[in-house]
């Protein structure tokens, strides 16, 4: 086991995602929800897969996968989830 | 009841997993995991450091999240969350659009 190189990929990586939006929405969902857990092993599974696929695909993935389409599907999934919040009425409507 | 709390358990870990799945693809993380493991020739254990990192990270961010829910009066909550949410919103179309 190569400890410099697993260093490295760590403290890059967790420097990275510090502050970033995955955990803002690590923070607001786990604030939000009524089960944590379920927010942290969703979020760590999506960021595992997320991180495996770059590692498998390399620097094709942007070619193989419309990453701006994928983005800009999570962008209305979190203003769909913030407008939920705002509004909780509509949804009984 | 058991049924009830598991499905609401599977709704949050599929919503949280869908919505955090699509917003990394592409993004700073995912390119820094490749451009190390394709350097280094040993991707496993860059995947293993990214990984943990990326649980930590998530761990903290929970963590944060609970520790703020149990201090902010509902209400408060919801309005911090949203915007919290909306700010999400508004980095996604940043990348989207540079």
């Amino acid at each position: 086991m190569d400890w410099q190189l697993f260093g490295l990929s760590f403290v890059t990586v967790f420097l990275a995602e510090i502050g970033d939006k995955s955990q803002i929405a690590a923070i607001a969902l786990g604030g939000s929800s009524n089960s944590p857990r379920a927010v942290f092993f969703g979020s760590i599974t999506a960021l595992i897969l997320a991180s495996f696929l770059g590692v498998i695909a390399g620097g094709s993935i942007a070619q193989i996968l419309p990453t701006k389409v994928l983005k800009a599907i999570a962008a209305i999934g979190f203003a769909l989830m913030a407008l939920r919040l705002l509004w909780p009425d509509l949804e009984e409507n | 009841m058991n049924t009830e709390k598991s499905w609401t358990f599977w709704t949050v870990f599929s919503s949280t997993f869908l919505t955090i799945f699509l917003a990394e693809m592409g993004d700073k993380t995912q390119l820094a995991t490749l451009l190390i493991s394709a350097e280094s020739q040993s991707p496993w254990i860059v995947f293993a450091g990214a990984a943990t990192a990326l649980i930590s990270t998530s761990l903290l961010g929970v963590l944060i999240g609970y520790w703020l829910a149990r201090r902010l009066s509902p209400k408060t909550l919801d309005l911090f969350v949203a915007l919290l949410l909306l700010f999400i919103t508004g980095l996604l179309i940043n990348d989207i659009i540079s």
